[in-house]
């Protein structure tokens, strides 16, 4: 479970309660009146910021977090090691490897890539490089990336050479909420519009590139129109954060709607390549959201400032509060995510015209436009 | 729809940019670098080292000179032969005697710390509380021992700035009925606008009256705007207005048992509608660079709550931008109505 948010929310039991009731009405009413349960936060982008890096992204929320990734890849000299293509060769018969190299030609590739290829590393204001949120968030990312496995074959150059790809994600403000989903957004963005310098160099050779920038060809290739084969364009895959309150999911929750989550999930998605549904799902994490750690409210009845009777011992006041009926007094909610809701939470995701599509075409809309 | 991506724009909101002071004497203004009202001077930078000029707020004149330097950023402003600099984001500067809402930071033996987003914590001492029943005496030692059933870390509490020490730290106190912890309700902030000078701006304005109760379709509810720029947005409490005339000698009666509860009432669904409404409008009134006060706030409300009917009854309810699109679209609204 990925940690909780290290700086302590410090809402008054009171404000969590009324934030809880008003949450788990149906339709639920958000923090933000404006905005439905599946709404995102409106948000600022652009691409091409940073001169000097194969792809950039810059993304700033309503609320101010803004995030910059950029995206550098670097020509590195492969380890050698024995392929599993080699070793087919001494063990597997002759027939069983001509197919093997007739798939090889066409899929340049495949399979070859491996995850050191990219390396991504988040930075965080006010933070250490080994502090746990930065070193979660990072690896949450890579693993997304790294989930789909289209993206490190993509790198391979030649048996002996292969890109590197150092993804930097920088947080220019303080984390109000927890920033997995915009760091994720940011992402999505840069890559997909990286560009990789033309290789002019053919098969083993050393690589030799096209000096003319024009040239580059996208690292996520764009094929205008419908494909051959009818399958859809590869994009990166981007993570959405949905949570849980009482029934209802609310998806892109704000720090104050965080606060009284009763379970947070990100969700990586990817479009489908080839399947029935618009999106695919390519991981899935829960994060211990940060209402476990706020403190309970004292009910009246156990308040000696309101009339009541302070409870004698801890185990008298754990017990009174199991038995509290009353509504208004705040109690951090216990245990995970129900199935059904996980399970709902995917549906939402990955159906036709669901949030996965939505976002992963706004985020190609603001290339086009 | 779910999700609205817009291409980046100059961040700064115009509104409050067109300023028509009276006061302003635009008859000589020679040797002034800098005019334009969407220029922002910085810290350190020479305004201006004519020495026809006075120093005003956020100004500096170095030793022997006549140069008058800026200390913050923001527009530079005249009024006849004074200078003055107004930052554009500023931390509240407390004075006696104004209402605010603030946040209880830390717990110490004999009084609370108290976020009020002024430049230092101010301090809320004990003995400046009401006891519950609204007893007369002298704190003890178990009222220190029981500091936190009164607040604890996190609470929030509207409150009267009482004194400035030295280092313009504030001591506060909450001995009227007014005053006290605040629940039913959410906490909406303001951050750096700042109070009074910056009236300006979007932001709370020092006024007559900086509680009110609005009256909407649900119910009624209770503002509070701090001058701090902390709002909250509450049930209206109905005990509270039962009791409203009562002199310190029967604060008995005033001083509700409930005083330091810290547990909600029922508020209907209706009512935590609207109190959400008010509190994203009041957001919304922030990023628009408008002020907030109870007048504005009352005629946005009204817009908000008429444009909303009227867009169910249109079936159309896509508006982009949250907030802010809102609170233009009334403000629009407004504008062509006069």
């Amino acid at each position: 479970m990925a940690p909780n948010q290290p700086q302590q929310v410090t809402l008054s039991p009171a404000e969590l309660s009324f934030l809880r009731s008003t949450l788990v009405q149906s339709p639920p009413i958000r923090f933000d009146h404006t905005k439905g349960p599946k709404d995102f936060r409106s948000m600022r982008a652009e691409y091409d910021v940073l001169p000097g890096a194969n792809g950039s992204a810059r993304i700033a929320l309503e609320d101010g977090t803004e995030a910059l990734v950029g995206v550098k890849a670097e020509v590195e000299k492969s380890q050698r090691r024995p392929s599993p293509d080699a070793r087919g060769n001494t063990l597997s018969v002759a027939a069983g490897d001509a197919e093997m190299r007739d798939t090889d030609a066409e899929n340049h590739g495949k399979g070859k890539g491996q995850n050191s290829w990219i390396e991504t590393s988040v930075e965080i204001p006010g933070f250490r490089d080994d502090d746990p949120l930065p070193v979660f968030l990072a690896s949450m990312l890579t693993e997304s990336l790294l989930a789909s496995g289209e993206l490190k074959d993509r790198l391979y150059i030649n048996s002996r050479f292969h890109w590197k790809l150092y993804i930097d994600i920088l947080l220019l403000s303080p984390p109000l909420s927890y920033p997995l989903a915009l760091l994720s957004m940011t992402t999505h963005l840069a890559l997909l519009t990286s560009r990789l310098p033309a290789l002019k160099s053919e098969k083993d050779e050393d690589p030799l590139f096209d000096d003319d920038w024009d040239a580059a060809v996208f690292l996520y290739p764009k094929n205008e129109g419908k494909s051959l084969f009818g399958a859809a364009e590869d994009k990166p895959p981007v993570i959405v954060l949905a949570m849980a309150v009482g029934p209802n999911i609310i998806f892109d929750p704000c720090m104050e709607e965080l606060a009284v989550a009763d379970a947070v999930l990100a969700v990586a998605c990817a479009n489908a390549t080839s399947s029935s549904t618009r999106a695919r799902i390519v991981s899935i994490r829960t994060i211990d959201p940060p209402s476990h750690l706020t403190p309970p409210g004292v009910p009246n009845s156990m308040n000696s400032a309101t009339g009541g009777t302070v409870p004698a011992s801890s185990a008298d006041a754990l017990t009174q509060r199991e038995l509290l009926a009353t509504s208004g007094v705040w109690t951090p909610p216990r245990g995970g995510m129900k199935r059904a809701l996980i399970s709902q939470v995917v549906k939402i995701v990955v159906e036709e015209g669901g949030v996965a599509e939505e976002v992963i075409s706004a985020l190609q809309a603001i290339e086009l436009g | 729809m779910p999700i609205t991506i817009l291409p980046p724009s100059a961040p700064i909101a115009t509104a409050h940019l067109k300023h028509e002071d009276s006061d302003e004497d635009m008859s000589d203004d020679d040797g002034l670098p800098i005019q334009s009202a969407t220029s922002i001077v910085t810290p350190g930078e020479t305004v201006t080292s004519d020495p026809q000029w006075m120093r005003g707020h956020g100004t500096y004149v170095p030793a022997e000179t006549t140069t008058i330097i800026s200390t913050v950023a923001g527009h530079l402003h005249k009024t006849n032969k004074l200078l003055s600099v107004q930052p554009l984001r500023a931390r509240y500067q407390p004075e006696i005697g104004d209402l605010v809402v603030g946040r209880i930071v830390s717990v110490q033996t004999k009084k609370w710390t108290v976020d009020i987003a002024a430049p230092m914590l101010a301090s809320l001492p004990l003995s400046a509380i009401n006891l519950p029943g609204g007893i007369l005496r002298r704190r003890t030692a178990v009222d220190e021992l029981n500091i936190r059933t009164f607040f604890s870390e996190g609470d929030l509490l509207v409150a009267e700035v009482q004194s400035l020490h030295g280092d313009n730290t504030a001591s506060l106190h909450t001995r009227s009925l007014k005053y006290g912890k605040l629940r039913n309700g959410l906490f909406t902030s303001l951050s750096g606008a700042g109070g009074g000078i910056l009236s300006r701006r979007g932001g709370v304005v020092r006024s007559k009256r900086q509680t009110f109760t609005l009256q909407t379709s649900a119910g009624e509810i209770d503002v509070v705007l701090g001058v701090n720029g902390y709002i909250f947005v509450s049930a209206h409490n109905k005990s509270k207005q039962d009791e409203k005339d009562v002199s310190i000698t029967s604060l008995e009666q005033g001083v509700s048992e409930t005083l330091y509860s810290s547990q909600n009432d029922e508020i209907e669904p209706g009512v935590a509608r609207e109190i959400t409404r008010v509190s994203t409008l009041v957001k919304g009134l922030v990023a628009c660079g408008r002020r907030v006060d109870e007048d504005m706030i009352v005629r946005v409300y009204e817009g908000a709550v008429d444009l909303d009917a009227e867009e169910k009854v249109m079936g159309s309810a896509d508006r982009a931008g949250g907030a802010k699109g809102v609170v233009e679209a009334v403000l629009g609204r407004l504008e062509m109505g006069g």
